[in-house]
């Protein structure tokens, strides 16, 4: 099958609607670039979507869950072992996604007789001032871009998704509590997942704190937290 | 995917931290024609750990010796591992520092890995691991390693701080009041077994400022008698490196801490 291009095409279309099939029932999560770090924010039934990956980095996922702990393993590896033959500050992101987890994505997304990863991820990385955080989303089939703007959505449908980011880049304004930040993170994720057009949205007099029968999960990736892991779970109330 | 950092580097092709023990390699190193009998361990420092009230306070001194040469007076032998555990070193800088480093990695990829933190037993077990895995060295004389572990265990809330010590081959022993290590622990520990048994308070009941001043008094005796322990004089501003460790962490006493508390008890 392979030999025939026009047939690796149609197999490479096959996966792409079988991947976005599969990922219709995820949602959200989201990354943002604040004051006091980076915010991470993920909505669950039971298992966790937002994770430490190392001192400065962390990760924000939806998908199959094998798939997310696949992804998570993979990276926590990688920058582990980058970590101790040079040194912590030698784990850069860039470096990450480049030469280590988007190749094993892209590579595992076209090799047409192997089960392709059913993800869409979220990498961030903390630095000493909002201009330095470096956000990344990347993709089931290992593209991926940076963004800039410090605001950041991962949801299976896209052109939602970059609504969402508008939206929120819109709304968060840069005086936010980090529980109020959450609480606009949830207003979208709300609807998204109503699938409401954000035009009618305006930002809530009162932010919800909680989804029924959903778990809330937020971290943050501390700026000014003193030793070298800055990753810390937030307890919302 | 079992949690296990070491077990990582050689499937990266990374070099590991310490030698792996195998039975040609072991013959190798005891029947090595050109090393003669092994020399005596190389231990010349002094760390030590004892209970007082706040938790375990862990000290050494500052000095590092080759020979009868001062190789620095300003190295740290305490090393934080993670949050809650920290080891002291004595012995060969370059095999401490290393099996230090791989544990800190080791804990820290074990708890993100897994998503909870390693046990205080498996994190004891961990260095004694390393310790069996440099039997070549220590057998040829040249990496000879006994640490001093303190930790407190995560998992469970009314856990206890606890004091572990090892000999080179990677044996563990809890110290129940007390331990030290290195060529000027010797002076030390003749001083805190006389303290437990007829001291007012005894180091077990002082509080933590009583216990910094303790500890830096007993690195400068040591001094007295071993020329491998130097580091420490207050009236030069220069305290020993001192950690506490309690349920709340571990906690750095910082030289303007230590000056204070030493002002305090000898003015």
């Amino acid at each position: 099958m392979t030999e025939e291009p026009y047939r690796w095409l149609e197999a490479i279309g096959n996966r792409r609607e079988y991947i976005t099939e599969q990922m219709k029932g995820g949602t959200p999560v989201f990354a943002l670039s604040r004051p006091e770090g980076i915010l991470l924010v993920g909505v669950g039934q039971g298992q966790s979507k937002v994770f430490e990956i190392y001192d400065r980095h962390a990760f924000a996922a939806l998908g199959h869950p094998v798939d997310i702990e696949r992804m998570r393993q993979a990276a926590i590896e990688a920058a582990h072992l980058e970590g101790f033959n040079r040194s912590p500050k030698d784990v850069t992101l860039r470096r990450l996604i480049s030469f280590s987890l988007s190749t094993t994505l892209k590579t595992s997304f076209e090799q047409i007789f192997s089960p392709p990863f059913i993800i869409e991820s979220i990498f961030a990385e903390v630095g000493n001032k909002c201009a330095h955080d470096v956000l990344v989303r990347v993709h089931y089939d290992g593209n991926h871009h940076y963004e800039t703007s410090g605001v950041m959505v991962a949801s299976p449908d896209r052109k939602r998704e970059d609504e969402a980011a508008a939206w929120l880049r819109q709304v968060v304004k840069s005086g936010d509590t980090l529980n109020e930040a959450i609480g606009l993170c949830l207003t979208a994720w709300q609807a998204l997942v109503d699938s409401k057009p954000f035009a009618e949205i305006k930002r809530p007099d009162t932010l919800p704190t909680a989804i029924p029968g959903r778990t809330v999960e937020a971290a943050l990736l501390d700026r000014s937290r003193s030793g070298p892991v800055q990753y810390r779970t937030l307890e919302l109330n | 995917m079992n949690g296990d950092f070491l077990a990582l580097l050689p499937k990266a092709q990374f070099p590991q931290a310490t030698v792996n023990v195998g039975p040609d390699r072991l013959r190798a190193g005891a029947a090595s024609p050109f090393l003669g009998p092994a020399p005596e361990p190389l231990q010349a420092t002094t760390v030590f750990a004892f209970h007082c009230k706040a938790g375990v306070v862990i000290a050494g001194d500052h000095r590092a010796t080759a020979g009868n040469v001062v190789f620095s007076d300003r190295t740290e032998k305490i090393l934080e591992l993670d949050s809650h555990s920290l080891m002291a070193i004595a012995g060969v800088p370059a095999t401490a520092f290393e099996m230090a480093r791989t544990l800190q990695t080791s804990f820290e990829f074990y708890r993100r890995s897994q998503l909870q933190p390693m046990s205080l037993p498996a994190k004891i077990r961990a260095l004694s691991q390393l310790l069996r895995n440099n039997i070549p060295a220590t057998i040829q004389g040249f990496g000879v390693v006994a640490p001093i572990f303190a930790g407190v265990e995560t998992n469970e809330p009314d856990a206890q701080p606890q004091i572990y010590f090892y000999d080179p081959l990677g044996a563990q022993f809890e110290a129940t009041h007390y331990a030290g290590s290195g060529s000027g622990s010797g002076s030390i520990k003749s001083v805190l077994s006389f303290l437990e048994r007829w001291g007012e308070p005894k180091p077990a009941e002082m509080p933590l400022d009583q216990a910094v001043v303790l500890a830096n008094r007993l690195l400068m005796t040591a001094a007295e008698f071993d020329t491998a322990t130097g580091g420490v004089h207050p009236e030069k501003q220069q305290y020993a490196t001192i950690r506490l460790v309690s349920r709340q962490g571990i906690q750095a006493v910082s030289t303007e801490a230590q000056a204070g508390m030493w002002k305090e008890a000898h003015d």
